[in-house]
């Protein structure tokens, strides 16, 4: 089969007569089948053996019970997983509830703060800096530095606060 | 050698021949076990495929239709347990799996002793053992296919209907894996002179 005559050869469509070893590279594949055969035989002339199934039943079997073993295997790791990953499903990480609590009660303590600012602002009589400027004027000529550090008190309040 | 040539079947007697299983075992595990080993290249393996391979067809006989041919069937189941066998010792590439490995030197020793001088005989030898180092060569499906093409006979549409390939995929690979072979004899001459 492997080496057709020449007019089968010629009968053949191109593609195939590449397909179709001739001459000395024929010979040789007709020598690889025949060593390849005769490298079997000696394996395959015996009789079947009682039981020659056996080794391969016993093999699916087993082959069976390690299938079994490492499902489940993978069964009860998914699920130690699940349990470890559990926790932090449920529950938020506390970190993250302490950072958006902290940031409330300074604005708390600050809008009371700023409240109690605003009532002494309001409290407060009007500032010398206010005053009409004849005022102001009689102020600069007697005791500048008694008056200016009048003036800017206030000030050094709102800086400080 | 045994025959394994079997008539064509009828539907309706696919499965009554597997009935008798031993029969089927003694009449294809010659073809089966060459096809392992060759592909394998370890007896032990193909020993061993072997058995899965028909213990595989005893539990599917059921499924047996007769549509393929009981070679074609069987061919097939090994062809599957070939691939399922190569995976699995790429993933276990740390077992040394290929100790009693059939060698390029055993396959050029087996040649039929029918040449007229012992010079001719150590040529058979050595264009044998280039072939076979090209087949070792080859990838999983080139080497299916040129094995079954050159060592089972198969034709190319039975190659085609075994391995599930188009035709025109089956003459790729064939090509394909007779130039290696070609290339590689061709360069050795070459080395020689």
């Amino acid at each position: 089969m492997n080496t057709h005559p020449n007019q089968s050869r010629e009968a053949l469509p191109p593609d195939e007569v590449m397909l179709e070893p001739a001459g000395q590279f024929a010979a040789d594949l007709r020598n690889l089948r025949s060593a390849v055969q005769r490298a079997a035989d000696p394996q395959t002339a015996q009789p079947v053996p009682f039981g020659w199934l056996n080794a391969a039943k016993r093999r699916h079997r087993t082959a069976q019970r390690r299938g079994v073993l490492a499902w489940s295997l993978v069964t009860v790791c998914a699920a130690l997983l699940c349990i470890g990953t559990l926790p932090f499903l449920h529950h938020p990480a506390p970190p993250v509830t302490a950072h958006q609590v902290v940031p409330v009660q300074p604005v708390v303590i600050d809008d009371t703060a700023l409240l109690e600012q605003v009532d002494t602002a309001v409290s407060e009589s009007v500032p010398t800096s206010l005053a009409p400027l004849a005022t102001l004027d009689d102020l600069s000529s007697t005791t500048s530095t008694n008056t200016e550090s009048s003036l800017n008190a206030p000030e050094k309040k709102n800086v400080a606060q | 050698m045994v025959s394994t040539e079997l008539p064509p079947l009828a539907r309706a007697e696919s499965v009554l021949e597997l009935a008798d299983f031993d029969e089927v075992v003694r009449l294809y595990r010659p073809r089966i076990f060459r096809f392992l080993m060759a592909s394998l290249s370890d007896r032990d393996a193909a020993e061993s495929l072997t058995q899965d391979c028909f213990l595989k067809a005893y539990n599917a006989r059921h499924q047996f239709r007769g549509e393929s041919s009981l070679s074609t069937w069987l061919t097939r189941i090994a062809l599957n347990l070939v691939r399922d066998h190569l995976r699995s010792r790429r993933m276990r590439f740390w077992q040394r799996t290929r100790d009693t490995a059939l060698d390029i030197v055993d396959v050029g020793e087996w040649i039929p002793d029918g040449a007229s001088s012992p010079e001719q005989v150590c040529l058979q030898q050595e264009r044998v053992r280039e072939i076979w180092k090209s087949v070792e060569q080859f990838s999983r499906q080139q080497r299916t296919v040129f094995l079954l093409r050159f060592v089972e006979e198969m034709e190319l549409a039975e190659i085609a209907e075994t391995t599930g390939m188009n035709t025109s995929t089956v003459k790729s690979h064939l090509y394909r894996a007779l130039r290696i072979v070609r290339d590689r004899a061709s360069g050795k001459s070459e080395g020689e002179q």
